[in-house]
């Protein structure tokens, strides 16, 4: 009962203080709308970020055979009855959430053109499937990418071509270690050329159709990777356990995330949360001490009124309550309002995107760790992030009511009540 | 003084010291008062700034505890008594007028004066019936539902002293409740206590400056450097209204 009187009480005084109340709620309000801001661009940029790398490298999931993850060896490659049994798995388990696979024979070679010989990455992709799992057509400089039917192309990053000096229709050789262990090399045509802004990636990278690999390097029916794509990153996880279980009499298949296939990206990532961390702390510090601020101005202007709380019979804890709950009731309709205006900011000027393109020089700033952030990043929302401010908003309004609330509850009621003119 | 006359006394003090660790010196704002007010006295207590008044009334609302000595209200010891028992005790027994009618800004007249009725959880009609009778009888009909800060001094005055007796306390303390109101709003509050210490027999405890308080008070307390000087009951059938 009187708890109630004092919630009451408390709610009173926050309602009834209308311009005080405001001035407080303002700091949270901000705090909170910039919060959910820089989190939804920074969710937006790492969605950009983990989206361009996956469907660069492997995939959200991928499926391989144990050890190819460490070596990147052709001994290391899902046979013709594994990558079956795979795909089976895949088409059995993953019903909604998969947007693409596609299969993928890689090996590290050598190309050699008459003006140079290099070290490249060489993948026999199906040109179908990688089409509408990856973007890298999107890429293309000249020429165009493979075809299915194509059989002696080759689809070259644009550095690659300078420093070998090719051009579509030239031809080069590709000269690899096939399963039977002989140095073998096959000659192929340039169909196009493309550039990705990943430097790794433009310098090494060489798409050629899968079956001539698997002819050329005498593995019939093999992979080296299944590359899966889902419709976001935060199906990994279900996908991964999913596939695993009904892969789990395989010893020869091993299924990853993108965050095991791809520890670079991972560690990229966990580094640019690390900053947002910092970044958000800093916020929240500065959210913590403007209501800090303005709940214990609020408690210094009003010592009179809780010495005639107390006079009249309420305790020092109980007049501390009202304190506290004054900071808990301003902090959750800061909540809601802030949340409101998050929504407001972010969605009414950045919903087409917040456009850093005129920051940096080139496009290839923003690459890095095998994926790339488009300088025109999209807000995303998502409700765990959201609910995840507004409880941090909560904590720290009421970290931010404690000091107060105990300044008042040890009020001295004879001092406080002093009459001043 | 034996127990039962401290039971039979609204407030009872015995050697009471209050001493304030000030520097370069301590102070000592209440030397050795031994009091005792009987129920449904009218009491002021004079004397000049200083003299230690204002820290007296705090005394025996126990807003301040004694360095030394002891004090009773109704026959129970609040000397020692625990801060939450204090509060209690506040609640039931004793009514506060401040001179500067610490009326709570963010509630309504009306709900300042139900505060203590609120706390003591008497329910809400009840609470507003009695609440507007009062107010009747002091002259506060219809400003029920304003502010502190929309109500003259006198009104917010009245309000403070309705707040302090709707609830019956024991007794009343009151610190120089005249000092901010012109002679004739002092007169009509002064009408107003004169007449619940009459009609309902609440004590009344007053400090003051003013003459014309002390002129209807029934008993006069005279406080210089923290001492009783002087302690005269007076005849006040001439001074009532």
């Amino acid at each position: 009962m009187r708890a109630l009187i004092l919630l009451k009480l408390a709610a009173r005084s926050v309602g009834r203080n209308a311009r005080r109340s405001a001035l407080t709620a303002a700091a949270m309000v901000f705090g909170l709308a910039l919060l959910i801001l820089s989190r939804t661009l920074a969710e937006g940029a790492h969605e950009q970020w983990i989206e361009s790398a996956v469907r660069m490298g492997t995939g959200h999931v991928a499926i391989q055979a144990p050890g190819y993850l460490e070596s990147s060896d052709l001994d290391d490659r899902l046979g013709a009855a594994e990558s079956a049994r795979a795909i089976s798995a895949i088409e059995t388990v993953l019903t909604d959430e998969l947007v693409a696979w596609a299969p993928r024979l890689s090996v590290n070679g050598l190309a050699s053109s008459a003006a140079s010989a290099l070290p490249v990455r060489i993948e026999g992709v199906d040109p179908t499937r990688e089409r509408a799992f990856s973007d890298i057509e999107d890429k293309v400089q000249e020429g165009r990418y493979l075809e299915p039917g194509d059989r002696l192309h080759a689809y070259v990053g644009i550095e690659l071509a300078r420093r070998l000096d090719l051009k579509v229709g030239s031809r080069f050789v590709l000269t690899a270690q096939s399963a039977s262990g002989d140095i073998e090399g096959q000659l192929v045509r340039v169909s196009g050329i493309f550039r990705t802004f990943i430097p790794e990636v433009d310098q090494a990278l060489v798409h050629i159709p899968i079956e001539t690999a698997r002819e050329w390097l005498r593995t019939p029916g093999a992979a080296s990777t299944l590359a899966l794509l889902l419709r976001g990153a935060r199906e990994t996880d279900r996908a991964v356990e999913a596939l695993r279980g009904e892969l789990a009499a395989e010893p020869n298949v091993r299924v990853l995330g993108w965050r095991e296939a791809s520890a670079e990206l991972d560690a990229a990532l966990r580094i640019d949360d690390y900053g947002d961390y910092v970044f958000h702390s800093i916020l929240f510090a500065i959210v913590a001490l403007a209501v800090l601020n303005a709940v214990m101005m609020s408690v210094l202007g009003r010592r009179r009124e809780f010495g005639v709380l107390q006079a009249l019979g309420l305790t020092g804890a109980e007049t501390g309550m009202i304190v506290f709950g004054e900071g808990i009731f301003l902090t959750a309709v800061s909540g809601a309002v802030g949340v409101v205006a998050g929504f407001i900011l972010t969605w009414g000027f950045f919903r087409n995107g917040l456009d850093l393109s005129r920051l940096v020089d080139s496009e290839a700033a923003f690459a890095g760790a095998g994926g790339i952030i488009d300088p025109v990043i999209i807000p995303v929302f998502h409700t765990d992030q959201i609910l995840l401010s507004v409880y941090f908003i909560l904590i720290i309004g009421a970290l931010s009511a404690t000091y107060p609330a105990w300044r008042a509850s040890k009020l001295d009621v004879a001092e406080a009540m002093k009459f001043e003119q | 003084m034996s127990d039962t006359n401290t039971t039979q006394m609204a407030v009872r003090t015995d050697d009471v010291w209050k001493i304030y660790p000030m520097e370069p010196e301590p102070v000592e704002a209440v030397r050795g008062l031994t009091l005792a007010v009987e129920p449904g006295d009218f009491v002021a207590m004079a004397g000049p700034s200083g003299s230690g008044k204002t820290t007296v009334l705090n005394l025996l609302g126990g807003l301040t505890r004694p360095t030394r000595g002891r004090i009773w209200i109704g026959g129970e010891e609040i000397t020692d008594m625990s801060d939450k028992r204090l509060a209690y005790l506040r609640m039931e027994r004793i009514g506060f007028v401040f001179q500067a009618y610490n009326l709570l800004p963010v509630l309504t007249a009306l709900e300042n004066a139900e505060f203590t009725l609120l706390l003591k959880g008497v329910p809400a009609k009840e609470r507003h019936e009695r609440v507007r009778a009062l107010f009747r009888e002091i002259g506060l009909e219809g400003l029920e539902d304003r502010r502190p800060g929309k109500l003259s001094g006198g009104q917010q005055q009245r309000v403070a002293v309705a707040r302090a007796v709707v609830a019956d306390p024991a007794l009343v303390l009151a610190d120089e409740p005249t000092a901010n109101l012109d002679s004739t709003t002092s007169a009509a509050l002064l009408d107003i206590m004169d007449r619940l210490n009459r009609d309902h027999g609440t004590t009344f405890v007053f400090s003051t400056h003013d003459s014309r308080v002390m002129d209807r008070a029934r008993r006069l307390i005279t406080l210089v450097d923290g001492r009783i000087e002087s302690d005269v009951r007076r005849d006040t059938t001439d001074a009532a209204p």
